[in-house]
């Protein structure tokens, strides 16, 4: 994979984390900034957001990461919805 | 009125089992029956599928699924209905079931549905081969979901798809992918029938509430959307003149 940080890295890093068969993740967002490339989403693991990061790193050495993917909540609803 | 709880895209594999239960172990005190918009799995494994069985398994209240890409993946979606209805989840694909809570029958018409776009933005029925295989998928799936819709005898309708009916509730998710997040056939399907709510999954970035042109109301129940272990939802029960009077061809 390319270490420039350019489109067509940006499609190939989305494209590695969905069809990775061991990741499958399709909602995580790339952001390019200058010199940084933004990780963003939801997942459900600390585990699935580890795996990202390792793979994207193993992808792209060259380029700073910023992992900013949170661990969707899955508490209990507090309240319902009324639909008349 | 029906009491019904609502989640998708939860991606369950060994590393997630677990984490829904303590939520779901309260759903008896909340609600009647537990619907599952699809991608309940990462790659449709059979392993993954045990998964989802045990965390999804042997709750207080009915489940009812229907698959979604995700559970696709693997190329064996009949293998992971049967390990979910051995676990005694109803799986839906071109069906439906009627269930009776306290007297109020609930139909619910389940099908994965499929991408195409919406109204002055979707594929045609044209072209390639591949162009028209991807179309005539969709109108299949939502011709046989508003059949099934229109012939369940129930109080209150709900119709179960993972990919979106209308485009409401993707906002949020770039414009370019709509046309693989919903199809406007899925919303024409579901406003051919008197359905109280349509609920769906697949985009994890929309927004939770949408209607559809016949005035269903849509609620997206992503996982990532909802952001908790699922959504409830109190259906009101329509009378029955109501029910046969409001059919939306």
């Amino acid at each position: 994979m390319s270490s420039t940080l350019d489109e067509y890295t940006e499609a190939e890093v989305q494209r590695l984390l969905t069809e990775h068969p061991g990741l499958g993740e399709q909602g995580i967002t790339l952001t390019r900034r200058e010199h940084c490339l933004v990780l963003s989403g939801e997942v459900e693991s600390p585990r699935r957001r580890a795996e990202i990061e390792r793979l994207v790193h193993e992808a792209l050495p060259d380029v700073e990461l910023c992992c900013d993917i949170g661990i969707v909540r899955a508490a209990a609803p507090t309240e319902h919805e009324d639909l008349p | 009125m029906i009491r019904v709880a609502a989640v998708g895209d939860v991606h369950i594999d060994a590393d997630v089992v677990g984490r829904y239960r303590p939520a779901l172990d309260q759903l008896g005190d909340c609600a009647d029956v537990l619907l599952l918009a699809g991608d309940l799995t990462r790659h449709g494994t059979v392993a993954e599928a045990k998964c989802v069985a045990t965390e999804f398994g042997g709750l207080p209240v009915p489940v009812i699924a229907v698959l979604g890409n995700h559970d696709h993946h693997s190329d064996q979606p009949d293998e992971v209905t049967k390990v979910l209805e051995d676990a005694g989840i109803t799986v839906l694909e071109g069906s439906g079931t009627v269930q009776t809570f306290g007297g109020t029958r609930l139909g619910v018409a389940g099908a994965k549905g499929f991408g195409g776009g919406f109204a002055g933005r979707c594929g045609s029925d044209f072209g390639e081969p591949e162009m028209k295989a991807f179309i005539r998928t969709t109108s299949r799936i939502a011709d046989r979901l508003g059949e099934v819709l229109r012939g369940l005898d129930c109080d209150v309708l709900v119709a179960l798809t993972h990919y979106a009916p209308v485009p409401e509730t993707l906002a949020g998710e770039p414009l370019e992918i709509y046309p693989f997040l919903g199809s406007y056939l899925l919303g024409q399907a579901i406003d051919s029938a008197p359905t109280a709510l349509a609920l769906h999954g697949h985009a994890h970035h929309g927004s939770e509430r949408g209607t559809t042109p016949g005035g269903v109301r849509v609620r997206n129940v992503a996982h990532p959307v909802i952001k908790q272990a699922y959504s409830v939802f109190h259906v009101a029960t329509a009378d029955a003149d109501a029910l046969t009077a409001t059919s939306r061809a």
